[in-house]
């Protein structure tokens, strides 16, 4: 019942319709397996490829002589065994074993002529007819046929002379020796299957007395049969695994299989695939020969990466064993080069970032690679490639010290590490201990970066230094002193051989980004670097070199074109250099700098620092997810809340004076649209309670500076708190309440001079707290630029102010007449 | 005042030998130790071949009377000199010779190529001569024989086509010029130059941005000498790569920029660029002469301005190119303070105004009056009070709009005309081509009306 349970799960095999074997047959078939069974030996220390046993291989020898004429006994030229074709109607078993054992013959043929293409496709054909008969030998015991096993195992001895003979290989031609290659990497996985049974070939290469095996056969066949329903499925999957591997390199029966023999496979699949690595990582031992066996075992794992049936983590395990037993720089160079990107690979789908763990691994190993070629300078590792085979010969040249290029990539690893740090600042909640702990790393990454940095530098790789330098900058620019230092200081300390002078932290940005804006760099790296070298330096409170800076460039007619990221950089850019003008007093570049940004209502994507909920957005998620990729990390953050009090409060002085003079029509000159309308909204309420908020505070104040209530608008702007996140917040409030004594002087005089004949400068300068030269100024200027009518009397110094009649205000009528005129002018 | 000297921002971007007049005048006006001019000049000669000036300056370093006293090694290098010289006057006596000759001159025409192969075919030149003479140039130069070196660079340039060595010439050239005080051609060939120099594409900003530098440098050598010089250093700096240069490479010529303003009547209008240049620059370059402009302009603080007004006095007393320019400097800054003043105030006592002017009361006051007098300025002096009272200008509203809508009657009329024309127009050609004649008499008619009727209202 097994038997047609079977036949239902597989489609394939095409013997399985027809299993009227005959019984006589089988009980030879059983008596191999039983044998092997019987010599099971569980000690696996003797490595299948161990050239240990050369003697064995010998015996095996003879052994396959003697069973070359047992598969020859299907020929019917061998007279021999003629009798047997005679006597036995083939059964479909001995059909396939025919079969079978023709094709061992030719492949035979084909060793004895070293002719390994011929040997690949006979292998191949093997392999299919194991295949198609598996269901047969299930049927007789679940053991591979024991010419079978003996041609692999004289098979990978065959390899093995081959291989050892350097020479031969040479001379052998492309075809053949990428047969070779092949055959090697097939074999050595065939047989892996094989393991046990190939063992106990070895250990009795010897056939076993006919007779005797038939004794044994009988006695276990009541037992087999019993035992029937339990190794049904055991040897099956052993046929499926078998199946599976020649599927991994052919793969063509594998979409035919059913859906439970897939599912088994799978699982198979994952053993098999398990299976090897153990052998691996079991073997301390495997590795007794590493220096010779490193390259195919890396070459293994190489090519195992990115399958579905890999497992990262015991590939990674397995790299970094191989690391530590690798014993000279090239093969420790081969080795990281192989580790460090299957690190990468290792990103779990679900966080979207690189674990802390092996971040830090990675970071560790990076550093290593440095430290290796450093070390070993006639090492070097460019991106060019170069043929694979060459390793031998090129590790031998690298131990002589002679020169070597490597292939792989050296910068990718820098930036990879480094945007996979930014991933994970971008995904851990900024406000826990865990992103705190996680930007202590920041150090670390930043002295690789230093460090790859001087390599290249020595290298005189230009393209990569100048992208470390950049990476180094963006590190850097948005730091205040202290820490840059501290870092700074902290390099010297993870990474001695750096002899780079300790520079004081603004030189040091502005001699790295100097050092960039070359012609030479590519052109994304110099804009990028002379907006950092800016923001940098409005950090610093330096605004008119920053500002001069950023108008040489020209950057702003070129900033739309440029990519989103650099975009971003620029609005930072743009939003620091305002605050730096506020800073240094200067209220109205301060406006001008962030209007753009603060007036667009999407500060927060502008800036990347967060996603702003919007009502009608039509938003694919591969636009979101893009737009979650470009947030900045926590700590790079500008405050927002700082930023909207700075640009609301230079709106105010800007506007309120600017408001005063255009009473008449107050629509027509607006500076900044989101100051008038928070205005207008805050006019319209009913009740105005007591203000709340730092907007709550800026609007009370611009209305009490409307009225002339210049002390007022000064208590209520110094009671805003976030001032204190200022350096010097002191200084910004003294500044800020001298811009508001002189604008409240100006709004003054454009809201109440209608009403005044004169006014003494000595009043006014009481009414301000300001000095009388300084009332003086700015009446002058008012003057000047025809803002008021008015002229100055030395003698009583007054005030005196034109008027057109007897102590009238200009009316609306007048005032539109004016302009009506005006407008008519220019018809 | 030794802080507000340019000399050595200045002299990096002059010649060695346009350094030494600026030398001279220092040592004139006693700024620094009088030694230290001697051996920054014996510095400068050392690289020169001008031997006996050198000599002589390093007898005087040592205070050496006697007449065999001299610098050592200086009669090995003199008969070198001599004797290089020679050479290559021999080497180029046939060129020389050759283009001298007036039936030459007279011969050569505007193309270069074709003038070169005209002396080849009839006079036996040869390309090498080109370089030998260049090489003369140069040395006559060296040896400080201006004249010499700026007309032989004159028939090089008629005849070499090698861009750069045209260029260097020219160089040369003006330099040659400026020391042999030519300001005429002087001038001439600063405008070639600058043509050169705007015209060519430099392979590096950094390059032009070094070449434009150098040519305001030696430009106000010329500027400050030429009759039309304060109008040319308006023009030419003004122009907006000039005034990158100036804000990128060197500020400190705003200095000279800015009392060229000052001192220059017809170019009033350059003022307001200029203020606003002085402010954005504050930061990096500041002496009393912009500042003067700053406190005048910016800050309407007078007392500011009178102060600065009398450091300006001694800065420009003290500035080899400025020296000239002083009185005209002073007396136009009067009156520029004298201008805002009226403009803000409406009664002005005479006594304060004269101390901000930087005069006593009586000169201030006839000052005021000639003043009045010339500028036709709406002003009285009131004698009793002392003060000068100025005319409103103020205009009522109804003035204002009176004032505004008095041109609006003719422009009307002007655009109904205009319209009855294209009526009559159109009409004509409604009427189609049968009476196309009538309709060109007609249109004629339309045109001399109109300026008619202009006449009428002017």
């Amino acid at each position: 019942m097994s038997r047609f349970f079977r036949g239902g799960s597989d489609s394939e095999s095409e013997s399985e319709s027809d299993f009227s074997g005959s019984e006589d047959e089988k009980p030879q078939k059983t008596a191999d397996a039983s044998d092997s069974e019987d010599d099971f030996d569980n000690d696996e220390s003797e490595d299948s490829e161990d050239e240990a046993d050369a003697g064995a291989a010998g015996g095996a020898a003879t052994g396959a002589g003697r069973f070359k004429r047992g598969a020859a006994a299907s020929d019917s030229d061998e007279s021999s065994d003629e009798e047997d074709v005679k006597r036995v109607v083939k059964s479909a078993r001995d059909k396939q074993f025919d079969e079978m054992r023709a094709t061992v013959k030719a492949l035979g043929n084909a060793k004895k002529i070293n002719d390994w293409v011929a040997i690949q496709n006979e292998f191949t054909k093997l392999n299919t007819l194991y295949g198609k008969a598996t269901a047969i030998i299930q049927r007789e015991g679940g053991k591979p046929p024991r010419f079978y096993i003996r041609a692999l195992t004289q098979l990978e001895d065959h390899l093995k002379d081959t291989l050892a003979n350097k020479e031969a290989t040479k001379k052998m031609n492309k075809s053949s020796s990428s047969a070779l290659t092949v055959m090697k990497q097939k074999l050595k996985k065939h047989n892996k299957t094989f393991e046990k049974e190939i063992e106990e070939f070895r250990a009795k290469p010897v056939e076993e007395d006919e007779s005797d095996a038939e004794r044994t056969a009988a006695a276990r066949k009541a037992a087999a049969e019993e035992s029937d329903d339990e190794e049904n499925k055991d040897p099956r999957s052993k046929w499926t695994r078998g199946a599976a591997d020649s599927d991994s390199e052919e793969e063509e029966s594998a979409p035919k299989k059913g859906g439970k023999a897939k599912k088994a496979r799978a699982v198979e699949e994952g053993e098999a695939g398990g299976d090897g690595f153990t052998l691996i990582g079991k073997g301390g031992k495997a590795f007794e020969a590493t220096p010779e066996t490193l390259f195919k075992k890396l070459r293994e794992l190489l090519e195992a990466r990115g399958k579905k049936s890999t497992d990262k983590v015991t590939q990674m395990a397995n790299l970094r064993k191989l690391f530590e037993i690798a014993g000279n720089p090239f093969q420790k160079i081969k080795v990281l080069l192989v580790l460090i990107p299957s690190r990468f690979d290792f990103t779990p789908a679900t966080t979207g970032f690189m674990s802390v763990d092996i971040w830090r691994s990675t970071l560790a190993e990076i550093n290593e690679l440095y430290a290796i070629l450093e070390e070993n300078q006639h090492l070097t590792i460019t991106d060019v490639h170069n043929d694979e085979a060459e390793e031998a010969s090129d590790e031998i040249k690298a131990n002589k010290g002679e020169p070597v290029q490597v292939t792989g990539n050296l910068g990718s690893f820098v930036d990879r590490i480094d945007d996979e740090f930014t991933k994970s600042l971008q995904n851990i909640d900024p406000h826990t201990i865990e992103y705190i702990n996680r930007l202590r790393d920041e150090t670390g990454l930043y002295a690789i970066i230093v460090r790859a940095q001087k390599y290249f530098e020595k290298l005189n790789a230009k393209e990569y230094s100048d992208l470390t330098k950049m990476r180094r900058v963006e590190r850097l620019y948005y730091k205040p002193d202290a820490v840059v230092k501290k870092v700074e200081t902290e390099v010297r300390t993870l990474y001695p051989a750096l002899n780079e002078v300790l520079e004081e932290p603004a030189e040091l940005v502005a001699h790295l980004c100097t050092s960039l804006y070359n012609m030479e760099v590519v052109d994304r790296i110099r804009t990028r670097a002379l907006l950092c070298h800016v923001y940098h330096l409005a950090l610093h409170d330096r605004f008119h070199e920053a500002r001069e800076l950023i108008l040489m460039s020209h950057l702003q007619e070129h900033a739309p074109q440029t990519d989103i990221q650099t975009q971003i950089l620029y609005n930072r850019t743009m939003v620091q250099l305002g605050l730096c003008a506020f800073r240094c007093g200067m209220v109205r570049e301060a406006a001008n700098a962030l209007q753009e940004i603060s007036a667009s209502g999407k500060v927060k994507e502008l800036l990347a620092q967060g996603v702003q909920a919007q009502r009608y957005s039509e938003k694919t998620p591969e636009q979101e997810k893009l737009e979650k990729q470009r947030q900045l990390p926590f700590h790079m953050h500008i405050n927002l809340e700082l930023l909207e009090c700075v640009y609301l409060t230079c709106s105010m002085l800007l506007e309120i004076p600017n408001m005063a003079a255009n009473a008449h029509d107050s629509r027509r000159k607006v500076i900044s649209k989101p100051f008038r309308r928070m205005l207008d909204y805050n006019e319209r309420q009913v009740f105005t309670g007591p203000p709340e908020n730092t907007r709550d505070h800026i609007m009370g104040a611009a209305k009490a500076l409307a009225n002339g209530e210049w002390q007022t608008c000064r208590d209520l702007i110094h009671k805003i708190k976030i001032w204190d996140l200022m350096p010097n917040a002191d200084k910004i409030k003294e500044m800020l309440t001298q811009k508001i004594q002189q604008e409240g002087l100006r709004t003054y005089f454009f809201t109440y001079s209608p009403y005044y004949d004169s006014l003494g400068l000595e009043q006014l300068s009481s009414m301000f707290e300001l000095p009388i030269p300084v009332v003086y100024s700015t009446v002058s200027k008012m003057i000047i630029n025809e803002e008021l009518h008015a002229s100055l009397d030395q003698p009583t110094n007054t005030v005196i102010l034109h008027r057109p009649g007897p102590g009238t205000e200009m009316s609306r009528l007048e005032y539109l007449a004016g302009v009506y005129s005006e407008k008519l002018q220019n018809f | 005042m030794a802080q507000y000297d340019l000399t050595s921002r200045i002299g990096q971007h002059l010649d060695r030998h346009l350094i030494f007049p600026l030398l001279e005048f220092l040592t004139e006006k006693e700024l620094y130790p009088t030694e230290d001019l001697l051996k920054a000049k014996y510095e400068l000669l050392s690289q020169t071949k001008m031997i006996d000036y050198s000599n002589q300056v390093y007898r005087q370093i040592h205070n050496l009377t006697e007449d065999d006293e001299n610098e050592p090694g200086y009669a090995d290098r003199r008969d070198l000199a001599l004797k290089r010289f020679n050479e290559l006057q021999d080497e180029t006596a046939e060129i020389m010779n050759m283009i001298q000759d007036p039936n030459v001159i007279q011969q050569l025409k505007q193309d270069k190529i074709a003038n070169v192969q005209f002396l080849k075919d009839n006079f036996g030149f040869q390309p090498e001569m080109l370089t030998s003479l260049y090489n003369f140039a140069m040395y006559n130069f060296a040896v400080g024989f201006y004249q010499g070196a700026a007309e032989m660079l004159y028939h090089f340039r008629i005849l070499s086509t090698d861009y750069e060595q045209n260029l260097s010439a020219l160089w040369g050239k003006l330099a040659a010029e400026i020391l042999s005080l030519n300001w005429e051609t002087a001038l001439d060939d600063l405008n070639k130059l600058k043509e050169l120099i705007d015209q060519r594409t430099f392979g590096s900003q950094l390059l032009a941005l070094q070449q434009r530098t150098w040519l305001i440098h030696w430009s106000l050598f010329v500027f400050f000498n030429h009759p039309k010089g304060r109008d040319g250093i308006i023009d030419l700096f003004f122009q907006p790569q000039y005034l990158n240069t100036i804000q990128t490479a060197c500020p400190w010529v705003l200095r000279y920029l800015t009392t060229a303003v000052i001192t220059n009547k017809k170019r009033r209008n350059m003022l307001k660029d200029l203020v606003k240049i002085i402010q954005q620059e504050s930061y990096k370059y500041k002496d009393p002469i912009t500042e003067f402009v700053e406190c005048l302009y910016v800050n309407f603080d007078f007392d500011g301005a009178q102060v600065k007004l009398r450091e300006c006095e001694e800065v420009l007393f003290n500035d080899f190119f400025l020296v000239a320019t002083r009185e005209d400097f002073i007396e136009n800054a009067r009156l520029f303070i004298f201008e805002t003043y009226c403009r803000i105030h409406q009664c002005i006592d005479i006594k304060a105004l004269s101390e901000k002017l930087n005069m006593d009361e009586v000169e201030g006051e006839k000052w005021i009056v000639n003043l009045i007098r010339n500028a036709r300025m709406d002003a009285k002096i009131d004698a009793k009070t002392n003060t000068v009272i100025m005319g409103t200008q103020y205009q009522s509203v109804h003035q204002q709009v009176i004032e505004r809508t008095r041109g609006l009657s003719f422009r009307s009329s002007l655009l109904a005309s205009n319209i009855e024309k294209r009526e009559q127009e159109l009409a004509n050609r409604r009427k189609g081509p049968r009476n196309q004649r009538q309709q060109q008499s007609g249109a004629k008619d339309a045109e001399v009306a109109a300026p008619k009727e202009v006449e009428a209202k002017a």
